[in-house]
Formats: structure tokens, C-alpha cells, sequence
């Protein structure tokens, strides 16, 4: 718990306090303090057991899934069959053993849908998340930190004004609202920007894949054309990601701004005639930038999230969207899946963003 | 900026301003949307679940000024109606976040070991998997129902509840006046709730109102996906859901106007946050 300022004096606990919030989840590995191996041992025992609750979660509470393939007025024999093929038959601890077995080969078991493996039908949808994901992050947090720079530059004016609103109407407008209204906007009335059909129009075939990312395939390719038409099929869908993004950064920075602006150091920088846009890019904006990695860290989870809600508007073939059929069907393997995969994400981007700290930070590194 | 650098005092009066006006605004659109919600039990233009009280997705119109849905329902009765379920259930979740983590937290603060320890590990396993996410899996699992919804979302955003009174409760027990309470005979517990806990709520009032905006939205995307609450009840969530289909062949009324509820109440809590979190690092003792 080493970033939790518990007795500071006064003047700095509330800002400590808004950094305790903001890089609790980083607080919760220790930073620094322990090896790496005790850290990877801890993040795989909290993916063991997050993992677990699901699966015990999903077989306790749930509707029984063998009504999903002999219907609901089938014999006692047929559903005892299906029983014993799913292995579902066995007893609950049984069944866990088998399961977390399996999970050590990596082998998640077969969908209930699709009747396919789990991992190969999760590792086909991936690069369209990654795709939607990896550029709203990207505008997200750009957009985000020249807007919050901008908006402290101009405290008080009309630029500030306009980031303001522009952050809390994003904050609190729903963003499947958000993604319907865009596409009725440029899609429907305008005409703009094509429909939502996936992630190219219907009728075309995609790139040879070598990363996956449509439009990078595409480009590798040297089609152009494909590669822009895949590139509008994902504007809509990122920009409603990103504003996600983009509200809570651009906040964050703006207020770190303006606490910067006024120390010392800026205004002796400011005497020393370094350029302005240094000024504000390269010194007043540093401090700031701890917080904002650890937000963006935190942003990933939204995304991963938000991308089950933009995926099922813009009828995305991506996880998000195939975890939602799976929650909405019982298809008890894919959600452990798709949960798995979720812990996995999420462990990984704490532990870079520790990394990172330690790097950054001079105080952390010092410990 | 030049004037924010050189008169410091002039923008500190502008940004005190400011938060007076986010504040009062914030409180205002929140009072107009429970005002509606109350309203909407006794009276609306419309019996809400009642069809063909209209053409068929009608535009607005003076008869119907949100216009009328895919069975002719008006859309501007069930918004009302909506009105009810949607802050109704904001309101129980923050309330019963608010009320557990501040007990937990107070706790977990105040006395320390073995309690404390257990409490920051099950908060790090809940910080470990999106809320969104957990929130979906979980209703999926639970089946639907109001009460599972505002139980479920309550419990997703204790972890910072229970950390900030925590943290507020573990620096402030040491501090004068928890000794001359102390002193002048009261007991632990009556430290604790008469004394301390009372000094330590600003930080997690002003979070309660950001994190309402939070629960706004959630109550809305679980709707909007089918989980939680019965789906094809007046809720704005399920209603933008339900019109998703016209909005694409351009009927944008039927989505676009349960959308503004949820943005008007999201945007009242964050207005009202907004207030309180500049008052408490600007002003006051803080």
C-alpha cells in the first residue's frame, strides 16, 4: 500500500487522495516491493481464482445449458445423454478438476453454440477487438491530453469552456446511445460513413492476414482501396470508443495543468524564454503524466467492456460481441473464455504499467 | 493564461464561481428528473404500456411530442414512466453503496488487523475484472429482477467506497478531537460513528455523486442489452434498444429521447460532483 499517503499534512492530502484513487489498483501488487516471481505467482493465483468463481458461479446459479440442444420437452433419457457428453454429468468437483486441467493445456473446452474450441473461436475474433480497441485508445488518449492541455492554457476562456462540456456530455451520455445517434447521423442522414455491417462492406473479402488489423493488412498489400474502405467502417465504432477515453483524460490533465502552470518552475522556465508549446508539452505536462497512465490503464478495462456494447451496435464480429451471445445463451465455456481472457488482459496491463512506474517515477524507483 | 498566472485570485473567484453554479445546475436537473419520476406514478399524457394509443412510429408531434414507438405506444409517457424505474434504482444503489461502504470502510479503518487485511484483499479480487463486465456476467447468472440489478451494481463500486472513508478514518484517528472524545469517556464505536465518521464523509459524498453518473449509465447499457431488468419494460435502456432499428431506417425519436434521460441524469451527478470535489480541494480545511 505504499501510494497511499495515510498522514500527510494537509495542504497535499487531497490531492494525495485523488492519486490514491486513481493508482489504487497499481497499489495492490506493492509496488517494487516484492520479486517478480512472487508477483507472476500472485497475478496467476487471482486469475486461478477469478476463473474459478466463474466456473462454480456458472454451474450453480445458471439455467441447466442441456436444454440449449434437446429443447426444453425433451425425454429424461435424451437430456441424460446430452448430460454425459457435455461432461456434466460427473460431480461438481469432478468436473472443476477436469476443467482446470484442461485450462493447463489451454485447452477452454468446445462452445456450446458453435460446437467449436473456445480458444480457437476466441483467438478468430480477437483482432477485430484488437483493432477497435488499440486506435480508440490511441485517439482516446491523444485527444484527451491535447485537449486537457489546451483547455488549462486557456482557463477560464472559451476554449475551456468547450472541453468542459465536450467531457461531461461524453461522461454522461451513454455510449450505445452515443453510436446509434452517430450512425443515424452520418449514415443515415448524411450518408458519410457505410452502415453497420462488421468491419468491411458487405460483399468484400479481407486481406491475406498477416497482423490481422484490417486496414494494416490491407495497406501491407498495397490495397489502398480496401484499406480505406476498412478504415470508414471503423470510424464510427472508435470514435464512440474513444470518447470514452478521451472525457476522463482530458479532465485529468487539464486539472494537472493548472496545478502545474502555477509552480515555480514553470515560471522560471517561462523567464528562461523557452517556447511556449515546450513549455506546456514537455514541463508543465510531466507531472501529470503518472496519473494519466494509470487512468488509461484503467481505461483498457472499459474498452474491453465497451467493446461488448459498440461491438453488438455496429454488429462488430468481435469478442465482445461473441461473449454477449454466450451470456445471453448460457454457453458456460465461452464465458469462462471470455472471462479468462479479461483477467489475463487486465493482470498484464498492471504489471506494464508497474513497469513503467519504476521506470518514470523516481521515486518508485528508489525503493 | 497569462491572466491565470499573474492574478491567481481573480481565477480562483472565477473557478469558485463556477462550481457554485455546477452545483446548484446539477441539483436542479436532478430534483426536475425525481420530480418527473414521482409525477409519473400518478399521471402521464399516456396509460405508458398502452399500444396504438397512436399511428405507428409517429414523429413528435404536438399529440406526441417524443412521438410514438413500433407499437404505437407514446414515447414521451413511457420516458415518464422510465423515469421512475431509472432514478429510483440510481438512487437505491448509491444509497446502499454509500451506507455499506462507509460502515465497512469505518471499520476496516478504524480497528485495523486481521479485519483490514481481509478487507483490501477481497477488494483487490473485486478491482481485478471490469465493473461493466462483472455487473453483465453476474445479472446473467442471477437472472433478472430490480432488486438483483441494485444489489449487483451496489456492490461493484464498493471497493472505492470502503477506501476512501478508510483512508479518511486510519489519518483522522489520531487527531485531536478523536482524543478528546476519547477522553471525556466515549466508547470506540461512539468515536467512530459520532465523531469520526461524520468528519470524513465529504471525500465520499463528492465520489458518490461521480459514481451515481457511473450507475446511471450501467442501469441503462444492462438494459440496453437484455440482462437485469424485464426486458420490454418502460426502462430508457431497453426502450434505446428497442428502437435501434428504427434509428437506423431514420427514426431517430424513438431512441433519441430515453438516450436524454439517461444523459440528463448521469450529467445532474456529475454537475453536482463537480461542485462538491472543487469546493473540497479549493476551499475548506482540505
Amino acid at each position: 500500500m505504499s501510494s497511499f499517503p495515510n498522514s500527510q499534512p494537509t495542504a497535499s492530502a487531497s490531492g494525495g487522495r485523488r492519486m490514491a484513487r486513481l493508482a489504487r489498483p497499481v497499489a495492490q501488487f506493492g509496488l517494487n516491493s516484492r520479486s517478480v516471481l512472487a508477483k507472476t505467482a500472485s497475478a496467476v493465483l487471482v486469475i486461478v481464482l477469478i476463473v474459478s468463481l466463474t466456473f462454480l458461479a456458472s454451474r450453480v446459479f445458471t439455467a441447466d445449458p442441456v436444454n440449449l440442444f434437446v429443447g426444453n420437452s425433451a425425454s429424461t433419457e435424451t437430456r441424460e445423454k446430452a448430460r454425459e457428453e457435455l461432461g456434466l454429468a460427473d460431480p461438481l468437483p469432478v468436473q472443476y478438476l477436469k476443467f482446470l486441467g484442461g485450462l493447463a493445456r489451454g485447452d477452454l473446452g468446445r462452445s456450446y453454440l458453435t460446437g467449436r474450441p473456445v480458444s480457437a473461436d476466441l483467438m478468430s475474433r480477437l483482432p477485430a477487438t484488437i483493432e477497435l480497441g488499440l486506435y480508440a485508445l490511441i485517439l482516446g488518449i491523444s485527444g484527451g491530453i491535447v485537449a486537457g492541455v489546451l483547455a488549462a492554457v486557456n482557463r477560464g476562456g472559451i476554449l475551456d469552456a468547450a472541453v468542459r462540456a465536450v467531457t461531461i456530455g461524453a461522461l454522461s451520455l451513454p455510449q450505445f446511445w452515443i453510436g446509434l445517434m452517430l450512425l443515424w447521423l452520418f449514415f443515415v442522414n448524411l450518408q458519410w460513413l457505410p452502415g453497420p455491417s462488421g468491419r468491411l462492406p458487405i460483399g468484400m473479402s479481407p486481406p491475406d492476414r498477416i497482423t490481422g488489423l484490417y486496414v494494416v493488412d490491407a495497406l501491407l498489400h498495397g490495397q489502398t482501396d480496401l484499406a480505406i474502405r476498412a478504415l470508414r467502417q471503423l470510424v464510427l465504432p472508435v470514435i464512440t470508443l474513444a470518447l470514452g477515453v478521451f472525457a476522463p483524460i482530458a479532465r485529468l490533465v487539464r486539472s494537472a495543468m493548472v496545478e502545474s502552470l502555477e509552480s515555480d518552475y514553470i515560471r522560471t522556465a517561462r523567464a528562461m524564454g523557452i517556447p511556449t508549446a515546450r513549455i506546456w508539452f514537455a514541463y508543465a505536462l510531466k507531472p501529470g503524466l503518472l496519473s494519466v497512465l494509470t487512468i488509461a490503464a484503467g481505461l483498457v478495462g472499459w474498452v474491453l467492456a465497451g467493446s461488448v456494447l459498440v461491438e453488438s451496435i455496429f454488429a462488430w464480429p468481435g469478442i465482445g460481441q461473441f461473449a454477449l451471445t454466450a451470456i445471453k445463451s448460457s454457453d458456460y465455456p465461452v464465458i469462462q473464455g471470455f472471462v479468462l481472457y479479461v483477467s489475463v488482459v487486465y493482470v498484464v496491463i498492471w504489471a506494464i504499467l508497474e513497469y513503467v512506474y519504476s521506470r518514470i517515477d523516481p521515486r518508485v524507483r528508489a525503493q | 493564461m497569462r491572466a491565470a498566472v499573474a492574478h491567481p485570485r481573480r481565477s480562483a473567484k472565477t473557478a469558485a464561481r463556477r462550481r457554485v453554479w455546477s452545483l446548484r445546475f446539477g441539483i436542479v436537473l436532478l430534483l426536475a428528473l425525481v420530480g418527473t419520476g414521482l409525477f409519473a406514478m400518478v399521471w402521464t399524457p399516456y396509460p405508458p404500456d398502452a399500444m396504438g394509443v397512436g399511428g405507428i412510429y409517429q414523429p413528435p408531434s404536438l399529440a406526441h411530442p417524443f412521438g410514438t414507438d413500433r407499437l404505437g405506444a407514446d414515447i414521451l409517457s413511457r420516458s415518464m414512466d422510465a423515469a421512475t424505474t431509472d432514478v429510483g434504482i440510481t438512487v437505491a444503489v448509491v444509497a446502499l453503496s454509500l451506507i455499506v461502504g462507509s460502515i465497512w470502510g469505518s471499520l476496516a479503518g478504524f480497528f485495523g488487523g486481521w479485519f483490514d487485511y481481509l478487507t483490501m484483499r477481497v477488494l483487490e479480487l473485486l478491482n481485478s475484472f471490469p465493473s461493466l463486465l462483472l455487473a453483465m456476467l453476474v445479472i446473467s447468472i442471477a437472472g433478472p429482477g430490480v432488486l438483483k440489478v441494485i444489489f449487483v451494481v451496489a456492490v461493484l463500486p464498493l471497493p472505492d467506497y470502503v477506501r476512501l472513508i478508510r483512508i479518511e478514518i486510519r489519518s483522522k484517528k489520531t487527531w485531536q478531537f478523536a482524543d478528546a472524545a476519547r477522553m471525556v469517556g466515549r466508547r470506540p464505536l461512539g468515536v467512530l460513528f459520532a465523531h469520526l465518521l461524520p468528519n470524513s464523509l465529504r471525500p465520499v459524498l463528492s465520489y458518490a455523486s461521480v459514481n451515481a453518473s457511473w450507475v446511471a449509465a450501467t442501469i441503462g447499457a444492462l438494459g440496453f442489452l437484455g440482462l437485469g431488468i424485464e426486458p420490454g419494460s418502460a426502462e430508457w435502456g431497453s426502450m434505446i434498444s428497442r428502437g435501434q432499428d428504427a434509428v437506423l431506417s431514420g427514426k431517430w425519436w424513438v431512441s433519441f429521447f430515453p438516450g436524454l434521460g439517461i444523459f440528463l441524469l448521469a450529467a445532474a451527478f456529475h454537475l453536482i460532483g463537480d461542485g462538491l470535489s472543487d469546493a473540497r480541494t479549493k476551499g475548506g480545511r482540505a
